[in-house]
């Protein structure tokens, strides 16, 4: 078939020893920069740009994409090792994957991690070979009805994320929703709750929040019997998953990917969607849901795919359609183009033997993470036999620099340690964390789809049900949050708090 | 290598605020003229854009070619938001002593500070133009299935049943919805403005899916779907047919006097000293006339009209007051 030959064609040119190393060298400076809270894959990306400007631009893009799945996932470790995501993807991952740490399974953790991460990335590469065209047309099927139905369908997951008290679950959604409000409002176009403040104009940062909360607030709350636990050294044993902990995983994997792949196909759908709904998933339909929270692999397997699928699967409407689906997407757009490639379908007209290589680079990428991360996982686990008090001090060290570098402003590192504050009282009085992360995530794109859906229909809300695609997904929304009242699933999976 | 250091400044910085709890604000020293700029010193370039926009690609275009004759780094920093208000207000509020330079693209830096609403800090007056680089005009188009096969069949359908058509911008108070408000101004015509925020790939996603029935955008973003047959441009807002749109015709010949587009130049802080200025005014010339850089930004639908800092700052007021007599109606259509 042709396209096996392109393809093989692409593995040809993707294989010389200096595109090898471009893949290796951008694999690797990608898990660094993901590891420092703060710079996720759209700075991660933006930072190393000039590095790549002097290059040809088949190397230049492989290494651009290396760093790109790189940072996705150096932000996982310091997510299950600290706490503290390194980029907002991840976020979702900290609950259980920073639970396995406190029992000594950080290893697991991240070994599944990593091999959820190269089986995400891998399969939806191959949906990229095989199917490109197609599935990129399928993706504007999605317009903004259909967008914010999807969003109904995420908000719907407080459900699930629930935890002991469904009261307590909604005012954390409410703060997420109010603190995402913060900005120039998208529909007046007039600031709201900025204070007069022009840092505000333009929303609270994500990351500065979501370090705040879960990292500085969870370093706040140490107390000295609680922060010697933490600094379990793992044995060599715990470094590998077990036979049941592979078992409990290959389901998540497989449902991880499925979300990521389809949501990654949406434009303009962020990985952080996809790895909240693949959590939400493994809530739903876990055989081991009720140990969800508590350090469940499954908690980390789910997102953890799923984040990769998605972010393999974003790269299809860049390359079919020449749209850049994330921001991260975007900035790799910049990247093309200042090496003179429009991405698009005229990028396999007039650049063929440059996409097809680039396609091969991402196969090779994706397995150049897993042979470079795998072994590595104890030098990462070895992080915690650093005496507590010296790693508390470090941590704050890279919460800092993450909140600042942002956007190289020391507001960001202000709003940062506001929002520890606020996660500190949130966790004494027993508030979970994580519906406030997810209203904080779909709040903006939930309002902003709402606005364009009934400018389209001038008002009438009947175009929400009236197109097949958003009253299904509406319908799925309403029983996901009703099922438990139907009694369809036993209540008790509802009972657990993800939060511990 | 560039980046190395910037992180390494990065680190820097945040370990001095972490150390010493307070914000290291290095103040700007006077620069004295003759010596500008001082070796080893970075010129920032504040884009006020997110990075993979055509402003910042036109910026990072440039940006090697200044560094060489300058003599120095020079930096693109993003600083996006707000339509532009929060890097535009970052470049005004930094010293006119060169080291800061912006880029400026209307009609987003003319807009903001006409609407009080919007709390802008800056005026007209706190810009000092260096250059134009591009023109990058308005262009309407259709599906390319749609009943509509010219202009005048689009406008007319729009003056017969107002707001029966609906029309992508990439916001309020942008370039697309300005020109909205000047068609409608000068024809009656009126289409239901949809405003995707996000920008020009959110827009041209919504219409590729037929989610809205008109595409209003600019000839660079239209380039490539014209090409591929998934749009029909029905007219472009400008004098002279655009040379990547050598087919469609101008809305001048189509019987309808409108110019609307996107500019876009640099500029820095008022009160450059004129020495300063002079220099980065040559330097910005030569790079935004460089044979590649001309030639990759064709390849991208832009089309390179440099204009000095004094034509420049000329045209932008005659910009000024073409949307201040539209402005009402861009404020009171939501």
């Amino acid at each position: 078939m042709d396209t096996l030959n392109e393809l093989l064609n692409g593995f040809a040119a993707a294989m010389t020893w200096q595109n090898l190393l471009f893949a290796f060298l951008g694999c690797l400076l990608g898990t660094i920069i993901g590891v420092l809270p703060g710079i996720g894959p759209v700075a991660g990306v933006a930072l190393l740009i000039p590095l790549t400007l002097n290059l040809d631009a088949t190397g230049a893009i492989i290494m651009l994409c290396a760093i790109f799945y790189g940072t996705a996932y150096g932000g996982t470790i310091t997510s299950v090792l600290l706490n503290t995501p390194g980029e907002a993807a991840s976020a979702i991952t900290t609950i259980d994957g920073y639970a396995m740490t406190k029992i000594g399974k950080a290893g697991a953790a991240l070994t599944i991690a990593a091999v959820g991460s190269f089986v995400g990335g891998t399969v939806a590469t191959i949906g990229l070979v095989a199917a490109a065209k197609p599935l990129g047309e399928l993706g504007l099927l999605v317009g903004p009805p259909e967008f914010f139905a999807l969003m109904v369908v995420g908000i719907s997951l407080l459900v699930a994320l629930a935890g002991k008290s469904m009261v307590k679950a909604v005012i954390s959604g409410a703060l997420g929703l109010l603190i995402a409000m913060v900005g120039i409002d998208p529909v007046a176009g007039a600031p709201r709750f900025t204070f007069g403040m022009d840092r505000l104009l333009d929303g609270v940062s994500f990351v500065a929040v979501i370090v705040g909360v879960f990292g500085l607030s969870e370093l706040l709350s140490y107390r000295k019997d609680t922060a010697t636990p933490t600094v379990h050294a793992p044995n060599l044993r715990s470094l590998l998953p077990t036979r049941g902990e592979w078992r409990r995983s290959a389901p998540a994997m497989a449902r991880g990917t499925g979300i990521g792949f389809g949501l990654g196909l949406i434009p303009g759908m962020t990985g952080s969607v996809s790895s909240l709904l693949a959590y939400g998933a493994e809530k739903k339909f876990s055989r081991h849901r009720h140990e969800l929270g508590k350090g469940a692999i499954e908690g980390v397997a789910g997102p953890e795919t799923a984040n990769n699928s998605h972010a393999n699967a974003a790269l299809i409407p860049l390359f079919t359609l020449g749209i850049p689906a994330s921001p991260t997407i975007a900035v790799l757009m910049g990247a093309f183009l200042q090496q003179g490639l429009t991405p698009g379908p005229t990028l396999f007209t007039e650049h063929s033997e440059i996409a097809w290589a680039i396609i091969a680079s991402l196969f090779i990428g994706n397995l150049l993470l897993l042979l470079l991360n795998v072994p590595l996982v104890g030098l990462w686990t070895s992080i915690l036999r650093v005496p507590s008090s010296i790693l508390t001090a470090l941590i704050l060290l890279f919460m800092v620099i993450g909140a600042y570098t942002i956007n190289f402003s020391v507001f960001d590192v202000f709003v940062m340690i506001g929002f520890g504050l606020l996660g500190l009282a949130l966790r004494h009085l027993d508030i979970p964390l994580a519906p406030m992360v997810l209203t904080l995530v779909l709040g903006p794109l939930m309002e902003r789809s709402l606005r364009e859906s009934l400018e389209i229909s001038q008002g009438d809300f009947s175009i929400f049900t009236s197109r097949p695609i958003s009253a299904v997904l509406i319908g799925l929304g309403l029983l996901i949050v009703f099922s438990p009242l139907l009694k369809l699933r036993k209540p008790k999976a509802l009972n657990e708090d993800p939060e511990t | 290598m560039k980046t190395r250091s910037r992180i390494a400044t990065a680190l820097a910085a945040a370990s001095l605020i972490a150390l010493t709890g307070c914000g290291a604000n290095a103040g700007a020293t006077n620069a004295s003229a003759g010596d500008f700029p001082k070796k080893g010193k970075t010129i920032d370039l504040v884009v006020a854009f997110s990075s993979g926009g055509a402003v910042d690609t036109a910026a990072r275009l440039i940006q090697p070619i200044l560094e060489k004759e300058l003599g120095t780094n020079v930096e693109v920093i993003n600083k996006p938001g707000a339509g532009g208000q929060i890097g535009y207000t970052q470049l005004t509020s930094a010293a006119p002593d060169g080291y800061t330079i912006g880029a400026t693209g209307s009609p987003s830096v003319v807009v903001s500070p006409l609407d009080p609403a919007r709390g802008a800090k800056y005026t007209r007056d706190s810009f000092q133009p260096l250059g134009r680089q591009v023109i990058d005009p308005t262009v309407i188009a259709v599906q390319p299935d749609s009943p509509y096969k010219t202009l005048k069949e689009l406008l007319d359908a729009a003056k017969a049943n107002p707001k029966s058509l609906t029309a992508s911008t990439t916001g309020l108070q942008t370039g697309e919805h300005f020109a909205l408000a000047q068609i409608q101004e000068s024809t009656s015509s009126e289409f239901a403005p949809v405003h995707f925020s996000e920008g020009a790939s959110q827009a041209t996603t919504a219409f590729l899916g037929k989610h809205v029935d008109v595409l209003v955008a600019n000839v660079s973003d239209v380039t490539d779907l014209t090409k591929q047959g998934k749009a029909r441009v029905l007219g472009v807002m400008t004098s002279e047919r655009a040379p990547s749109l050598p087919d469609i015709p101008t809305f001048k010949e189509a019987g309808y006097d409108l110019e609307a587009g996107t500019v876009r130049g640099y500029s820095a802080p008022a009160g450059l000293p004129a020495e300063v200025a002079k220099k980065l005014e040559a330097a910005i010339k030569t790079a935004i006339e460089d044979p590649t850089v001309k030639e990759k930004m064709s390849a991208l639908g832009l089309q390179t009209s440099y204009l000095s800092g004094e034509d420049y700052k000329q045209f932008w007021a005659g910009q000024e007051e073409d949307f201040k007599k539209v402005l009402p109606l861009v404020q009171k259509t939501n």
